[in-house]
């Protein structure tokens, strides 16, 4: 096995399993890291909790939802406005989260009455809104509250509104991926075939494992109505509650991040009888495989070739104006889980960058595999990778760039490494067509930065290069092409807008006459 | 003379919360101390959360451990988690001379004997395998259902304090506890003390987490208050807490137990506070307050002159954050012939209603006013949206961002934290320095708003 | 095998690991399901033999077999000089090494877990 031994870790052997280097020659079954297992004490790992995983990834996107998390206020308050996953519900889910506020009393003296006068005067204050999860936390896991029987009084007494409860405590699991699956399990468990939704299409998906993050969900949903499918449910960004309860009526379960959500397919598959069809909504390439794999699932597949053709021709020179000038930079693609490998592969092909790390945060083994298989040869791929390792790395790798968290982020700015952020992205939507043109943009703008370069001159000692006032991008990005590319007409900067989302809220789409009437 | 209410929130839950709980307090604290890295015991969400919070309000990293403890721990007990993040943390960082071990909801409820572990600690591993390495084990007791951050803010400087300070000879020092506060702050604070010429010890040292981005890639974010400093508490002049409940614990430990005399507040927001803090420098160390300062009292009083009674006077508003900002800022805002009309204090202390500051208030407004304390940001949204609270400004952190957003009411970002705005870690609140940026945040704030709303925009043609 | 078949198998498989998620499902017992029955019905894609898919699971297993015949046709001019023999040869030694790399031979340990 190749494994990566960083010199950081040395002291603690056991961390060596934990990184490869994709040798020429190497293959999964002789490359692969371990993974998910419980985080080294003290090694300052960047995971979070399983409470996290269940409420703030997955549960919160819902945007009909009052989310609360019945515990003290902490939990609340540290996962509430750290993300970017916005609704066309005016972003309800991002404004609004409720903590039960549990004191020493409640630890004391149980916490199973003042959590029902908090579901009341939660819906007394927003009384348009009917649905609830609440989410155990790590204080009341260990009192034993038991807020399901909570939930189901509330639910007898108020009969017009429906409550999820997940019960996914901070300490559930190594990482936020343990609340993952707590919280697709219960789903399925409890709330899937609750609901009958209204079928309005011959052609009918969920869309799993999609959390909207800048409108992702938003700009793939424009696919899928321009073909005429009916998204009967995100899983579960820009999603809601009841047309989550309807899953089980989907003739396809079409899935992005199998990391978070990958069960409750499986479980749709083995239970409802849907198949699971996994996609990429990012790259070109990969996009368009997977609409064209939608459209053939239900012989509508020229539907899927007209946006192919149609994006394609739109986007495609503004994607390689930038795949020119950014040839051989090196990219830590180091994210949480799923985009290690949505991207490894993609970015490399269609943007001419090369991939010299990735790592997952709270990934298992399965998604090493996938960032494993799809990353090129030379490539340090890091499982749960902490401080001082990532310093290590960088060190070692010289990135031009790194695709992180915000927090890691600030420690590469300080070694000189512009970032990215890889969860909540900087300019997205990076899905769709021009999502991806986005991503590439961001990418530049981060390489080529004028102030970058600024950043690397000790003045003290340094020669200031050149007599300018100033210096562009293309100064720098441009210097060392060849006419023909510096000047091709085909290729142009991207032309988007700052918010290209504001396009689809009105936006009509074609009538495709059922073939079916609408029995189900 | 009309009403000022001082009443709790009147809903068990929390909306909104102001506040997160005691561990991020603590974790707080302990970055301002050097050589310092805390182990937090309990979820990883803990820290994870808490690093992601300051790093996105200061837009710097810096190190907190967690002992990670997961299924097995919380059912068994976790002190060996503890155990192995003690000892991995001093393996690979090797300059770590003060671990606080930093206890959470989960590992309170669990009884996990943190002091009794850290003295098995000291007995076995730090005696036989770190021999010759100064290490200090620091327990500090921060439930998550106890108090709020600010609680876990003032209980972890005691802690540390209690832990170091050691009589020895007059230093003739003053001990400064800022409270929680800013880089900008502290470097405003020391401009103050260094213009009267008072050597001191400021708790803690944070100025540096304003940091640059060297050419060679050096820099790193940390602070600054060595253990040298805090075993130097002990032997102070006096003990000068600015925030009475951040930190004026560790001055009432010192007073307690070493006879350093303790001054609690006042929190040195405008004029009237500094000149107040000033004055108790000036009593303590009798050392005078100088022209250069009499001349920046003037700057900041000549820049309040520009705007208040022009634009700020009767202006409305509600004021949110940790209670001693708050507080400081509505004194400040009655300076500035505005109307504080809504004060919301964060956690269930029950001492709010029994601050002399509150009481004064009280006795004093002359306008309708509400102190609610237990508070979340509901309590501002549903006044505003449903009960026909009329405002003209909000004061707040950036947690809030959204009521003001959506209420079409203008909000001044202070206090913490303040990650939608660029830069306010790096400006003072406190000292005439702080006076002055903040009433000209407040101006321009308000003068942006008139032209975005088209509401007598027009007034600025002449000023 | 001869080196020319390991050769195109490992082209073959080159483009699956690169560009296909199929492959990598949980569980040991649903990789070799999607396995079989990708792998099977694009090796009678490629031979110009009818494809069953009436079942929703089966145009599962179709839509991904009819775009990794496309994209190996479009990459691999080779394949369409071979002849239906030819083709099931290398596709069941493709099937063999997809097994091995994905199932018997992973290091996931996850695989053999009997719950999603």
């Amino acid at each position: 096995m190749p494994y990566h031994e960083f010199e950081c870790s040395k002291v603690i052997p056991e961390r060596k399993e934990h990184a490869v280097d994709k040798e020429p020659g190497e293959d999964l079954t002789s490359c692969l890291p371990k993974g998910y297992l419980n985080t080294i004490p003290g090694s300052i790992s960047e995971r979070g909790c399983a409470y996290c995983g269940a409420k703030h990834v997955i549960g919160t996107p819902m945007k009909d939802v009052l989310h609360v998390s019945h515990g003290p206020v902490g939990c609340t308050y540290d996962t509430w406005q750290t993300k970017r996953y916005i609704s066309d519900a005016d972003n309800f889910q991002l404004k609004y989260t409720f903590a039960t506020d549990v004191k020493e009393k409640h630890i004391v003296f149980g916490a199973e009455k003042m959590l029902k006068e908090n579901i009341h005067q939660a819906f007394d204050a927003f009384p348009e809104i009917k649905r609830m999860t609440i989410y155990q936390t790590c204080a009341t896991a260990l009192i034993g509250d038991d807020i399901g029987a909570i939930a189901d009084e509330v639910m007898e007494e108020r009969p017009d509104v429906d409550i999820f409860v997940c019960n996914s405590p901070g300490f559930a699991g190594p990482s936020q991926s343990g609340g993952h699956h707590k919280i697709n399990i219960a789903w399925v468990n409890q709330k899937v075939g609750t609901f009958e939704p209204e079928i309005t299409s011959d052609y009918v998906i969920n869309y799993v494992g999609e959390y909207n993050i800048q409108g992702d969900q938003e700009v793939m949903q424009d696919f899928f109505r321009r073909m005429g499918i009916q998204v009967l449910s995100t899983f579960t960004g820009n999603g809601t509650y009841d047309e989550l309860r309807g899953m089980h009526r989907a003739h396809l379960n079409v899935l992005e991040c199998a990391r978070s959500a990958e069960y409750i397919c499986n479980e749709l598959r083995v239970r409802y009888g849907i198949p699971r069809l996994d996609i990429d909504g990012f790259g070109f390439e990969a996009l368009g495989n997977s609409l064209r794999k939608i459209g053939l699932f239900f012989g509508i597949e020229d539907r899927a070739q007209a946006i192919i053709d149609e994006e394609t021709a739109k986007w495609k020179p503004q994607l390689d104006w930038y795949k020119e000038r950014l040839q051989g930079k090196r990219v830590c693609l180091w994210p949480g889980g799923s985009k290690l490998w949505h991207w490894a592969h993609a970015i490399e092909a269609e943007m001419g960058v090369k991939v010299v790390s990735l790592y997952t945060k709270f990934g298992h083994q399965g998604d090493m595999e996938k960032g494993i298989a799809r990353c090129s040869e030379g490539t340090l791929a890091i499982d749960d990778p902490n401080e001082l390792e990532s310093l290590e790395a960088m060190e070692l790798l010289k990135p031009h760039v790194i695709f992180t968290g915000k927090r890691p982020g600030e420690v590469a700015k300080k070694v000189g490494v512009p970032y990215l952020n890889a969860h909540a992205y900087h300019n997205g939507p990076y899905k769709g067509f021009e999502g991806w043109v986005r991503f590439a943009r961001d990418i530049y703008n981060a390489i080529y930065s004028p102030i970058h370069q600024l950043s690397e001159l000790d003045i003290s000692k340094d020669e200031i290069p050149g007599n300018h006032g100033f210096v562009t991008r293309r100064m720098l990005s441009d210097a060392d092409l060849s006419d023909e590319i510096r000047n091709a007409p085909h290729l142009s900067e991207y032309d988007g807008k700052f918010d290209c989302l504001a396009a689809l809220k009105d936006k009509t789409y074609p009538e495709f006459p059922r073939r079916v009437a609408a029995a189900e | 003379m009309m009403t000022c209410d001082v009443k709790a929130k009147d809903r068990i839950g929390t909306i909104n919360p102001i506040f997160t709980c005691q561990p991020a307090g603590a974790q707080y604290a302990s970055i301002g101390i050097k050589d310092c890295i805390g182990i937090v015991h309990g979820g990883q969400g803990c820290v994870m959360f808490v690093r992601l919070l300051i790093s996105q309000h200061l837009k710097e990293s810096f190190e907190i451990a967690s002992s990670s403890v997961h299924e097995d721990g919380a059912v068994f007990g976790a002190l060996d988690r503890v155990e192995t993040a003690v000892d991995v943390l001093l393996m690979r960082y090797p300059h770590v001379k003060v671990i606080p071990i930093i206890t959470t909801c989960s590992t309170e409820v669990i009884g996990d004997d943190i002091d009794g572990v850290i003295t098995k600690l000291e007995e076995e591993l730090l005696a036989v395998k770190y021999p010759d390495r100064e290490v200090h084990l620091i327990p500090i007791h921060t439930p998550s259902f106890v108090g709020s951050m600010v609680s876990g803010y003032d209980v972890a400087v005691r802690d540390f304090v209690k832990a170091f300070a050691a009589k020895s000879e007059p230093n003739g020092k003053i001990n400064l506890i800022t409270g929680w506060v800013n880089p900008g702050d502290v470097t405003a604070l020391k401009h103050l003390l260094a213009e009267m010429e008072i050597d001191a010890t400021v708790l803690f040292e944070i100025e540096a987490f304003d940091s640059p981005l060297m050419p060679d890639k050096s820099a790193v974010s940390h602070g600054d208050t060595t253990i040298a400093d805090l075993i130097d508490t002990a032997n102070a002049t006096a003990t000068v807490a600015l925030n009475r409940y951040e930190g004026a614990k560790a001055a009432q430990f010192l007073e307690k137990k070493f006879k350093v005399p303790a001054v609690i507040g006042p929190t040195p927001i405008g004029i009237r506070n500094t000149d107040t803090f000033l004055k108790s420098l000036q009593t303590l160390t009798g050392k005078p307050i100088p022209q250069s300062l009499v001349r920046e009292r003037g700057i900041a009083i000549d820049a309040i002159t520009d705007v208040a009674h022009m634009f700020l006077a009767d202006k409305k508003v509600a004021i949110f954050g940790n209670p001693d900002l708050v507080i400081g800022l509505a004194e400040f805002c009655l300076d500035l012939e505005m109307k504080p009309v809504l004060l919301l204090l964060g956690d269930d202390n029950a001492g709010y209603a029994e601050d002399p500051r509150i009481k004064a208030l009280q006795d004093n407004v002359s306008h309708e006013m509400e102190i609610i304390t237990n508070a979340d940001l509901w309590d501002l949204e549903d006044r505003i949206k449903n009960k026909g609270l009329e405002l003209d400004l909000i004061l707040g952190h950036s947690k809030g961002r959204f009521v003001s957003i959506d209420t079409g009411v203008p909000m001044v970002r202070v206090g913490f934290p303040t990650f939608d705005r660029a830069g306010l870690f790096r400006h003072p609140v406190v000292g005439y320095a702080g006076a002055t940026w903040l009433v000209e945040q407040i101006a321009n704030t308000l003068f942006t708003d008139m032209e975005y709303k088209k509401n007598k925009e027009w007034l600025l043609n002449v000023w | 095998m001869d080196d020319l078949t390991q050769d195109r198998i490992g082209q073959l498989i080159d483009y699956i690991m690169k560009n296909c998620l199929w492959q990598f499902h949980s569980r040991a017992w649903d990789r070799t399901r999607q396995n079989e029955n990708i792998v099977g019905m694009t090796t009678k894609i490629l031979c110009g033999e009818p494809v069953e898919a009436e079942t929703p699971f089966d145009k599962c297993y179709w839509v991904d077999a009819v775009c990794l015949a496309d994209a190996y046709r479009a990459r691999h001019p080779w394949l369409t000089e071979m002849n239906a023999d030819g083709i099931k040869t290398l596709m069941t030694g493709l099937l063999e090494r997809l097994e091995y790399l994905t199932v018997t031979g992973s290091l996931n340990a996850e695989l053999t877990d009997q719950h999603y």
